[in-house]
């Protein structure tokens, strides 16, 4: 194993990532964007790195926790804190559900259930528009306040976001270190081998889904507060999309390779905005080099760097033992 | 309790509209080592696949210790004590040998692993449990080598460790010796012999020096069907063995 991929170097890596965005970003609103999106993207890693799944699913959670935060900030004032709680727990009760009925297929059929579920989903928050706004989505969503002062500078709520983001992180890297992660490895692996040894395949599976869905709603419900509204636009089949393209091109071999591929997509989306306003086509091209020759993704790229500086002595094969 | 471990009744497997196993009456006695053997096709892997749960059987049940399994799912009869390894190799190739075993020990007790905040060591007992295969198939060397990385014969010991780390009572084992060399091949004899001594041993074989030295019954099958079952002398010589194999396979001697 890459010392890179050991859960302090991984957690030491976000700590840089976390305290370096303010120094390097003049934006503290795309800042904040990049922690919450990691930590979304990071979810998604757990299904798709760690299990197997590809999921279209991802915003379906997202969504669920933009409204959560939507509603329950704009309507009844609820503290910040139970909006979160509120928000992961109905994310991770949504993904159960979806989840649970998707994983009843494999493959490609798998794929497209997630997907049909996603687009279900939109319909339902176009069409309930008394709850979620409709198109124009819940106005006025408020920010966090600490002490009494609202946290309205952008910095100030970066820091809220940053320990939220940060805590979120160590939890996932606990639970793919756990005997719990290590079996959803072994499911990845070898499903039917996996069954033959014991293991309830799908019950692993459907928590891997609860899990990556309360985080993923709790990443929508601190974008609300980041925007200010909770737009019909973050449940959209869109918002999947975004989050699984981060994910590949992070790379989804470790956890970190998320927060990179989060960082990238939205920095390189804001630069090339300002140059071009035809810039999602510069970005179709980029995601077509990483699919053509970077299949590790970004961290692929990070590991390789490594070796090449630090462990030139070192042949591949040589890795000792690992327990 | 009764002498039987393992019974099934008129049971069938169908593969669409396929009969791979038709009226299949077995009984395992406990500790027993227990062959069956059978040309290519004649549904001895589908047997397995229908005792361990893998395939749902069309007709007939199963009984483990009187107990009525037909419908129990596999991963919950690994619990109640069957295991099996495969004949085509089928490990986690990118874990590390050992992590395959711990895998295969914490799988008698699935429901610990499904707290994401245990550490997979605090299960000390499964590492022990891996330790102690990992003394026994001789594969000391190699605990942190990749799965899929290990030769041959040590995959296919690996194989059978992962039966045997389930610790379960019947275990049952598809064409251990599969492509070993000769050396190995008597090292698994041994093994599986030692394993009749506290298992009950089923075990799917097509080389016959080992299956008319160790076993204590054996079992032909053919196209689907029991055809003949005795202790291995009586089967060697029994006429239509001989058809059944053309005179060409059974060629071991009892030593
Ligand atoms: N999944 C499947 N779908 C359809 N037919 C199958 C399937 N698996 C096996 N069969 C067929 O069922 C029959 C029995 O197969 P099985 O694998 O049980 O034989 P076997 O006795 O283990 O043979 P071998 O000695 O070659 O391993 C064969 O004719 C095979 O082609
Ligand atoms: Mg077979």
């Amino acid at each position: 194993m890459n010392p890179l991929d050991k859960p302090f170097a991984q957690l030491a890596l976000v700590l840089v990532t976390v305290l370096a965005l303010p120094l390097f970003l003049k934006s503290g609103i795309l800042a904040t964007e990049i922690l919450i999106f990691a930590m979304v993207v990071a979810a998604c890693n757990l299904l798709l790195g760690y299990t197997g799944l590809l999921s279209f699913g991802q915003g379906i959670f997202f969504g669920i926790g933009t409204y959560v935060a939507g509603i329950f900030l704009t309507r009844w004032s609820v503290p910040v804190p139970l909006v979160l709680a509120g928000a992961a727990i109905l994310g991770a009760a949504t993904a159960t559900l979806v989840g649970w009925l998707s994983i009843r297929r494999q493959g490609v059929y798998f794929v497209m259930l997630t997907l049909a579920f996603s687009q279900l989903f939109y319909f339902m928050a176009y069409t309930f528009s008394g709850v979620t706004g409709g198109d124009n989505g819940l106005l006025g969503v408020p920010r966090p306040a600490i002490g009494g002062n609202a946290l309205d500078g952008p910095w100030s709520y970066y820091t809220y976001v940053a320990v939220c983001f940060v805590v979120i992180f160590a939890l996932l890297v606990m639970v793919t270190q756990s005997t719990f992660g290590r079996t959803l490895l072994a499911i990845r692996e070898n499903e039917g081998r996996a069954a033959a040894i014991g293991f309830p395949t799908k019950l692993f599976k459907i928590e891997a889904f609860a899990i990556s869905g309360a985080v993923t709603a709790l990443g929508g419900a601190l974008h609300a507060m980041l925007i200010g509204v909770a737009p019909l636009s973050n449940i959209e089949y869109h918002t999947s999309e975004l989050i699984l393209i981060m994910t590949i091109i992070g790379g989804s071999s470790s956890l970190f390779g998320s927060v990179l591929g989060a960082g990238f997509y939205l920095l390189l989306a804001d630069a090339l905005s300002t140059i071009w306003p035809r810039w999602l086509l510069l970005l179709g091209l980029v995601l077509v080099a990483v699919a053509l020759f970077l299949q590790g993704g970004l961290w692929g790229l990070v590991v390789r760097g490594y070796d090449l500086i630090f462990r030139r002595d070192r042949a591949p094969n040589t890795s000792a033992e690992e327990h | 309790m009764t002498d039987i471990a393992l019974q099934t009744r008129g049971l069938g497997v169908k593969y669409g509209n396929f009969h791979a196993l038709s009226e299949v009456d077995l009984q395992i006695r406990r500790n027993s080592v227990h062959s069956i053997i059978g040309p290519n096709g004649a549904g001895k892997t589908t047997l397995f696949h229908a005792l361990t749960g893998r395939v749902r059987p069309s007709s007939g049940r199963i009984e483990l210790d009187g107990r009525d399994i037909t419908d129990t799912s596999d991963d919950d009869r690994v619990r109640l004590g069957i295991a099996r390894s495969f004949q085509v190799t089928s490990l986690f190739p990118n874990l590390t040998l050992r992590e395959n075993l711990r895998l295969a020990a914490q799988g008698r007790t699935p429901w610990q692993a499904l707290a994401p905040w245990r550490r997979a060591e605090a299960n000390a007992e499964a590492l022990d449990i891996a330790d102690g295969v990992i003394d026994r198939l001789a594969l000391g060397k190699v605990t942190g080598r990749l799965a899929g990385e290990l030769s041959h014969g040590q995959q296919r010991r690996l194989e059978v460790g992962m039966a045997m780390a389930a610790r379960p009572r019947v275990i049952l084992l598809d064409e251990p010796t599969s492509g070993m060399g000769i050396d190995d091949i008597e090292v698994m004899k041994d093994l599986i012999r030692d394993l009749g001594h506290d298992h009950t041993v089923l075990f799917i074989e097509h080389n016959m020096s080992i299956v008319m030295n160790i076993s204590d019954v054996v079992t032909v099958m053919r196209l689907g069907r029991k055809l003949v079952e005795g202790p291995p002398a009586q089967v060697r010589d029994d006429p239509e063995v001989q058809r059944a194999y053309l005179g060409n396979m059974i060629t071991g001697d009892i030593a």
